[in-house]
């Protein structure tokens, strides 16, 4: 099966679990509909065979509902605790959006993306720097790790035990090479006409589906629900 | 009559970049004809790379500095011509293929263009399919860019600015990054283009992909030509006259080419094995003298993680034949003189540079261990008997100055140690300077004199001179040899055949990662 979902959907999804995320859930309906909610990226992503990070983030985020249900209560202490409380937290409250927004990210290319931000009017300013910033996250990985390796050569992968050094020594090159990539890559669009005051065209006919219908009306009613229970239930 | 022709006109220009003193061009004065394929050619800073800005615009528009005179493209006066007027008329191939990429995947970048000036999209589809259709590259549509190889993305990049059909390409330094495959690729590319009848300038270092294609030939020094030959007095310059201007031969790789492609050809028959077998033999019956060795055993590696260290290990002892099937990586044993420079050759995503990262324990999961005078690394230990200087030395530079980055490898800093590490480098001026300040031969330097101050004995270099002027490309041999002479051994991977000629004593060669020769 396959499911290809317009950016549009995608943003909309992204909208809907942001704003139910920063409402805490206080019955355990609620819970529920959270939960609810979180499958679906995730499921999406199995649909899209990302297996690896699909089954990763239903593990923290398992891991995180288990922990904080059955294992901690109000009177927990100590130190271990109290961390464990902290992560638990805040993977539960929040991992929600990122998976949606990591389903987003590594779904969307980035033609689609700009042909979505046009239909819905967006400027082309803002259009152009999210799709840059989308374009930059493959090359900081792949500069990262030419670096990590750098630092596994010369023994400095733990900065000497100082933790502040380990972080100096991956930014520095890491700002580097990114600042000088950027400078290039600038160039080379800008001498490909990026930024003129003509409307820009795309080849990508975007249509909402059935699918994008569903999923549409689906988060709608998530959100409708959610905020139903909590304020006026 | 020459002036209705011209579509390039450089009139009485002067440049200089913002922030720095010198004049790099001074009252430059050059016409280019419709349909004229010119080579720019000169040693670095020597202007090249600035004549091609002014042509597509980014200078002034987005490198700024003090320029004179003007600059006339396709009648539109560059100065008074928004950027994105100019994307229609002059395309540009850049040297780098990782940053001059918009889109993550190829479909994407092929159309880039054509979208942003505004086609319908009837009109871009169309243009799409002759283009692809027209550079042979359907097999390289609907995939991620990051995952090409270099001559991969240099195609794409040729066909993006083919999509927007412009009368001027321009072309910097594009070979650089590419082996001999993809550079025979991209100069079908360039002959096309000289079909259609487009008007196309090319700075380059490497000439001999180039000498048969251009019409006149334009050389640099100091932000002036100095020189110019039309095609024919080019092709005939001799040897001699070629190594007074300190310019890269115009025949020497060819040479190299056809030697490397002939036993590419043989090679095919013969079992691996024996072949093995017989380079060992050889190599120790070549020196059997005193020199010592450096011996590599077990370097096999295969990006698949089921295929483990201790199994693939294992598959050698027994001696399994099938043992190299399906690996990334199979050099059973490879004995090295010590203290010679080494030369790794093969085309791009062969196995040189997975080779390469075994060697210096990148690689977890491969089991092959090194032997230097009687002592055995294998594992972890071959991080510290060896050094990489990789392609981008950026990424290994991580102190505020030459002098901590040096002392930073050292197991106990040893200032007077310090100085004479960087003193042999020639980088004694430099020590309190920022790394990222100096130039990028002075970086490859930094980088060998933190190796020397970790006591690498074993000192691996990834294509150390990718787009480097002959000058820089001689200085880098000779500190080779240098390294070499103080006993260090040295593995260099290139596609750089005059370096080969240069400082190599010996060649290995790799080819879908295995051993031939």
């Amino acid at each position: 099966m396959h499911i290809a979902l317009d950016p549009r959907t995608k943003l909309y999804m992204i909208l809907v679990v942001s704003m139910v995320v920063l409402m805490t859930a206080t019955t355990p309906f609620l819970w529920g509909v959270r939960i609810f909610m979180t499958m679906v990226p995730i499921i999406l992503l199995f649909i899209e065979k990302k297996y690896a990070s699909a089954i990763r983030f239903l593990i923290f985020y398992g891991l995180a509902l288990v922990l904080t249900f059955f294992f901690l209560s109000e009177e927990s202490s100590g130190i271990l605790t109290a961390i464990l409380i902290g992560y638990c937290g805040i993977v539960v409250q929040f991992m929600p959006a990122m998976i949606t927004a990591w389903y987003c990210v590594r779904t969307t290319k980035i033609d689609e993306f700009m042909s979505a931000m046009q239909k819905m009017h967006v400027p082309d300013g803002i259009a152009i720097s999210l799709a840059v910033v989308m374009r930059f996250f493959p090359t900081i990985k792949e500069e990262y790790g030419a670096i990590r390796d750098a630092m596994k050569m010369r023994g400095i992968s733990f900065g000497d035990g100082n933790a502040l050094k380990m972080v100096e020594y991956r930014m520095i090159p890491l700002l580097f090479s990114c600042v000088n990539i950027g400078d290039e890559l600038s160039a080379a669009a800008i001498t490909r006409g990026l930024g003129g005051n003509v409307k820009r065209t795309s080849i990508i006919e975007l249509k909402l589906h059935l699918w994008d219908i569903l999923l549409m009306m689906l988060f709608t009613m998530v959100l409708a629900v959610f905020v139903y229970c909590k304020y006026f239930g | 009559m020459e002036k209705q022709n011209s579509i390039i006109e450089i009139n009485h220009v002067s440049f200089k970049y913002k922030g720095s003193t010198e004049g790099l061009l001074t009252d430059v004065n050059l016409s280019f004809h419709q349909g004229e394929t010119v080579l720019l050619w000169g040693a670095s800073g020597c202007g090249k790379t600035t004549i091609l800005r002014l042509i597509n615009g980014l200078i002034p528009h987005y490198y700024s500095g003090d320029l004179e005179g003007e600059v006339i493209v396709d009648g539109k006066n560059v100065r008074e011509t928004e950027l994105f007027n100019l994307a229609g008329i002059v395309g540009t191939v850049f040297q780098n293929p990782r940053s001059q990429f918009f889109s993550v995947d190829t479909d994407g970048e092929i159309v880039f263009g054509p979208e942003n000036i505004g086609l319908p999209p009837e009109e871009i589809s169309k243009r799409k399919d002759t283009v692809v259709s027209e550079m042979k590259i359907e097999r390289l549509l609907n995939r991620s860019l990051f995952e090409l190889s270099g001559g991969e993305k240099q195609k794409i990049a040729c066909a993006s600015v083919s999509a927007l059909l412009p009368e001027i390409v321009l072309l910097d330094e594009p070979s650089s990054n590419l082996d001999w495959n993809a550079i025979s690729d991209l100069r079908e590319s360039i002959r096309k283009w000289k079909e259609e009848g487009k008007t196309i300038l090319i700075s380059e270092h490497r000439l001999w992909y180039v000498k048969d294609l251009v019409d006149r030939v334009l050389y640099l020094s100091e932000g002036e030509v100095k020189k110019e030959w039309n095609g024919e007095g080019f092709r005939n310059l001799s040897e001699t006259e070629v190594a007074e201007l300190k310019l890269r031969p115009t025949s020497l790789e060819e040479k190299y080419i056809d030697a490397f492609t002939d036993d590419m050809g043989q090679i095919t028959s013969k079992h691996i094995s024996e072949k093995e077998g017989a380079k060992s033999e050889d190599s120790s019956t070549r020196s059997a003298d005193k020199e010592e060795k450096v011996i590599l055993s077990e370097f096999c590696f295969s990006y698949d993680k089921k295929r483990s260290r201790r199994k693939l290990s294992k598959c050698i002892k027994d001696g399994n034949k099938e043992v190299c099937e399906g690996l990334q990586l199979c050099i059973p044993n490879l004995v090295l003189p010590e203290g010679k420079v080494i030369g790794v050759i093969g085309r791009n995503g062969t196995g040189k540079s997975t080779f390469l990262r075994c060697v210096c324990g990148l690689e977890k999961r491969c089991p092959g261990s090194i032997t230097v005078s009687g002592k055995t690394y294998s594992g972890k230990d071959r991080l510290k008997l060896t050094y990489m200087v990789m392609q981008d030395v950026n990424h290994q530079l991580f102190t505020d100055s030459v002098k901590a980055e040096v002392m930073l490898s050292m197991e106990k800093e040893d200032e007077k140690r310090c100085d004479e590490i960087l003193d042999r480098l020639g980088l004694l001026p430099f020590k309190e300077k920022h790394p990222m300040a100096l130039s990028g031969g002075q970086k490859q330097r930094v980088a060998i004199a933190s190796a020397i101050a970790a006591g690498a004995k074993l000192l691996l270099f990834d294509e150390p001179t990718s787009g480097l002027d002959y000058a820089h490309m001689k200085q880098v041999g000779d500190m080779l040899r240098n390294l070499a002479k103080t006993g260090s051994t040295i593995l260099v991977s290139t596609h750089d055949p005059e370096l080969l000629a240069l400082c190599c004593d010996e060649v290995i060669h790799i080819e879908s990662g295995k051993l031939v020769r």
